[in-house]
């Protein structure tokens, strides 16, 4: 009896399992359909086709580099810069040191500058660039942490080791500082990257002219204006409003639509 | 945990921060023109601009502009890009660029020397290279290469090719060739010949309509005028719009009229321009169809074609990929390729990327299709040759390129194939090499949380500190227990252990020797100096003096003298005295101790 029931279990379990696997299956293969439908479309220009795509990528959970980038080249293809600079900050934040990103990012903020300059005499673009972004804006987020722990271990090791042996050799001491330099670099970046030297997420106006409130409804007074592609930090949430930090420091509610944040998954204080 | 060490260490940050705050202003002042030799009556863009990282702009001059009259400021335009930059670390930073940008009009020839454009930046003064421009005397050409075959002069009654002839100002349609083969290139331009003292930034060209063309513009970027004579009468001549049209169906295809406006310079301040509109001719190209009998898909121009696959090793079921290039003169977007269906291989949909530009006036390029081969059963398979022909209007004949035979080979047992994607029914690409290339392939990763915001990170990075502790701990109490075995209290324990070894093993005169070292160990230790060797009557009379009561003095002395008399007479002693020796040693030994922790 005990047998039977044993061999039941089994068999359910197996079959719950091959339905999953092949549901994750089933899914990775659409997914992929979609991928290259978009390319397909960014191919031959069509780009609004190709945006629709890349973005069903983004919102089914994709956080992939490279469809951030294809999805920032159909945004500044079909001259929507401020989006196309938020989704290639989104693929260097996911693949920092990614030449060709950076260049795309470049351009596509000079083409705003340019486009805003002969239309209006002058363009200025908001963007924060710190020197630690600078220092450790090519080193992957994961990378950091794993050095981190390899210098918390040798850290310490070394430490313990000169706690329990008498002679102290002249090696332990400059692997002692080695460590403890790359200790505190690594920590030092990986705060950079998780964000705890900032009041929230990092975020780009998408709007042309982005209207900063007083509060988080439409009738609340102006304080000020952002214009698309300039950079800040999203402190706050309400319903349908994000307060938005320029990098000036100009805060104002903006309206969620016409705010986007780069560090997609990071909450909002 | 993670948090608190990297707060802990944000002073590193002050030290950045420090470090780039006293940073020099990065500063770069140009001065250029284009071009830098010309002739008079012809645009000079002139620009001058300083970029600026970490620093104002206070002022830039081109002091040199004001000393040559013959250089006419046509048009002036100041722009100012800037970013600013913020953020932990680097304080404020401001990235700023300020150009001035003259078109300037010659009217005497010469050599203008300019003397270095000059900057201050946050007090400082930064130069450019000095530069050079030569103006050569006006040849007084007309525009375009038949106008001395099409502008009739003076003398003659003649029609205007192209234009309808106005006294001040009119618009003329250049076609070349007039008679073309379907898909040859026909290059339209339209000139705007006046009389009248233009400005040039009021100018707005209509474009011709050009039905049944396909067109692709040679941008025309600033006015370059020329002076013609029309009719005895001296004009200035400038393009306005310059096409490549490639009739796309035979017969007789006409050009529309272009139009333009511009406001022509008033005399006095109070005076407004006066805006002037003029509109052209219409003209006709004849188109013939290609020679007869005509290849299946043969297309106009000259074309070199290439193919090559990405690799040659490829497991069933996964995809190689195909690039072919097409390059040449021609309207490449004309070119079609078709793939032939190949056994047991599966195309997607190709991506097709063209590349144009002009050479030597005539619009060429490269045109590169990508497929993607998905091999569907294992084996080799081969691409066949792809073919291309042309009519070249040159030499008036057919040609053809086309590529080696490809293979690749596909091993592993055989793959379900997915369903095939249906291609997607869009507006034709257009084509940019700003940014991009589109990625081909992704790995669709999802989000995942970084390393170190999952669970076990902080574990694994408080693990070793705390071992760092335990080994603090662990290595601390080993010591103390070091420490410890060797003061008096072990000595005795140890004295009187050795004492019950050698009663075990039958050892009288071993046994007493340490029950004598027992006491006097602790007779030493309670006085603070040896007795060994003292007297009786001696060590009595000390005893005494030390506190000890009679009782405990009585034993001690009874049993110092039994043990050394047991010592000397050991062949006496049985097990059984020798036993109650050791439990009466213990007993002394513990009353001793006691007092001595009574008396401290």
């Amino acid at each position: 009896m005990r047998g039977r029931r044993l061999l039941l279990f089994i068999l359910v379990s197996a079959a719950s399992l091959g339905s999953q696997g092949a549901g994750a299956a089933s899914a990775e293969a659409s997914l992929t359909e979609i991928f290259e439908a978009a390319n397909i479309a960014a191919s031959r220009g069509d780009y609004r086709s190709a945006v629709a795509n890349y973005e069903v990528l983004v919102e089914a959970g994709v956080r992939d580099p490279d469809v951030y980038f294809n999805l920032a080249t159909a945004y500044a293809q079909s001259g929507d810069y401020p989006r196309a600079i938020l989704s290639y900050e989104r693929s260097l934040t996911v693949r920092p040191g990614d030449d060709k990103a950076e260049e795309n990012l470049r351009a596509a903020e000079r083409a705003l500058e340019e486009k805003r300059a002969e239309a209006e005499g002058e363009a200025m673009i908001q963007r924060s660039s710190s020197a630690g972004e600078a220092i450790y804006g090519r080193f992957p987020e994961d990378g950091l942490a794993y050095v981190l722990v390899a210098a918390n271990v040798t850290l310490f090791g070394c430490l313990a080791w000169m706690w329990i042996a008498r002679r102290r050799a002249p090696w332990i001491y400059t692997l002692l500082a080695a460590s403890s330099i790359v200790f505190v670099f690594s920590a030092i970046g990986l705060g950079q990257k998780a964000g705890i030297f900032r009041d929230g997420p990092r975020a780009v106006a998408l709007g042309d002219h982005v209207s900063l409130r007083e509060g988080p409804y439409p009738q609340a007074q102006i304080r000020g204006q952002a214009r698309g592609g300039d950079r800040g930090v999203a402190v706050d949430r309400d319903r349908d409003f994000v307060k938005l930090r320029l990098v000036d420091g100009l805060e104002g509610w903006a309206p969620a639509s016409a705010v986007g944040l780069i560090d997609l998954d990071e909450s909002v204080h | 945990m993670t948090r608190f060490l990297m707060l802990a260490l944000i002073w590193f940050g002050a030290l950045f921060w420090a470090a780039t705050a006293s940073a020099q202003p990065e500063v770069t002042v140009t001065l250029d023109a284009t071009p830098t030799e010309a002739r008079v009556g012809e645009m000079i863009q002139l620009e001058v601009r300083v970029r600026v990282r970490g620093g104002r702009v206070q002022s830039l001059e081109l002091g040199d502009l004001r000393k040559y009259p013959e250089l006419q400021i046509i048009s002036h335009q100041t722009v100012r890009p800037m970013q600013f930059s913020f953020g932990f670390g680097s304080g404020v930073q401001v990235e700023s660029s300020l150009a001035e940008i003259y078109v300037l009009q010659p009217t005497a020839a010469g050599t203008f020397d300019f003397a270095p454009a000059v900057a201050r930046v946050d007090g400082k003064t930064y130069q450019s290279e000095p530069l050079t421009l030569v103006v050569r005397p006006s040849m007084g050409i007309s525009p375009g290469v038949d106008d001395d075959v099409d502008l009739p002069s003076v003398a003659e009654e003649g029609e205007l090719s192209g234009a309808r002839f106005d006294q001040h100002a009119f618009l003329r349609t250049v076609v070349e060739p007039k008679e073309a083969y379907v898909g040859e290139q026909v290059d339209v331009t339209v000139y705007l010949y006046t009389r009248l003292r233009l400005a040039p930034q009021s100018v707005t060209p209509g474009k011709p309509s050009l039905d049944g063309f396909w067109v692709h513009d040679d941008p025309v970027t600033s006015l370059h005028g020329q002076t013609a004579q029309v009719r005895g009468a001296q004009y200035r001549a400038y393009v306005l719009q310059r096409s490549a049209a490639f009739p796309q169906r035979t017969g007789e295809l006409t050009i529309g009229p272009p139009t333009v406006t511009f406001d022509v310079g008033s005399t006095s301040l109070f005076d407004p321009p006066e805006r002037i509109e003029r509109e052209g001719v219409p003209v006709t190209v004849e188109v013939k169809p290609l020679p007869q009998p005509a290849p299946a898909n043969a297309v106009v121009g000259r074309y070199d074609i290439r193919a090559w696959l990405d690799r040659q090793d490829v497991s069933t079921g996964n995809a190689v990929t195909l690039r072919v290039d097409a390059s040449g003169v021609g309207n490449v977007q004309d070119l079609r390729i078709d793939l032939p269906p190949m056994a047991g291989v599966r195309a997607l949909q190709p991506v097709i990327r063209d590349e144009q530009r002009f050479q030597n006036g005539k619009l060429g390029g490269t045109r590169s299709w990508e497929w993607i081969l998905i091999a569907e059963t294992p084996g080799a398979h081969t691409v066949p040759p792809l073919r291309l022909v042309f009519f070249d209007p040159k030499t008036k004949e057919y040609g053809s390129a086309s590529t080696e035979p490809l293979t690749f080979t596909a091993v592993g047992p055989a793959k379900p194939a997915p369903p095939a994607i249906a291609p997607a029914d869009t507006e034709p690409r257009q084509p940019s090499a700003v940014f991009g290339p589109i990625r081909m392939y992704s790995a669709l990763s999802r989000g995942q949380a970084p390393v170190h915001q999952r669970p076990w990170f902080a574990w694994v990075l408080a693990f070793p500190p705390l071992l760092f502790v335990l080994v603090i701990l662990g290595s601390s109490t080993a010591r103390h227990r070091e420490r410890r075995s060797t003061t008096t209290g072990a000595v005795q324990r140890k004295l009187l252990r050795s004492a019950e070894n050698a009663l075990r093993s039958d050892d009288p005169r071993a046994f007493y020797d340490r029950i004598v070292g027992s006491i006097n160990h602790a007779l030493d230790s309670h006085l603070g100096q040896p007795v060994a060797g003292l007297p009786h009557a001696e060590l009595r009379a000390r005893l005494a003096g030390a506190g000890f009561d009679d009782d405990l003095l009585e034993r001690v002395i009874n049993e110092l003298e039994g043990a050394d008399f047991a010592r000397f007479a050991a062949s006496g002693v049985n097990r059984d005295e020798m036993e109650r020796c050791l439990e009466r040693t213990e007993t002394i030994v513990e009353r001793i101790r006691r007092s001595s922790r009574s008396a401290s």
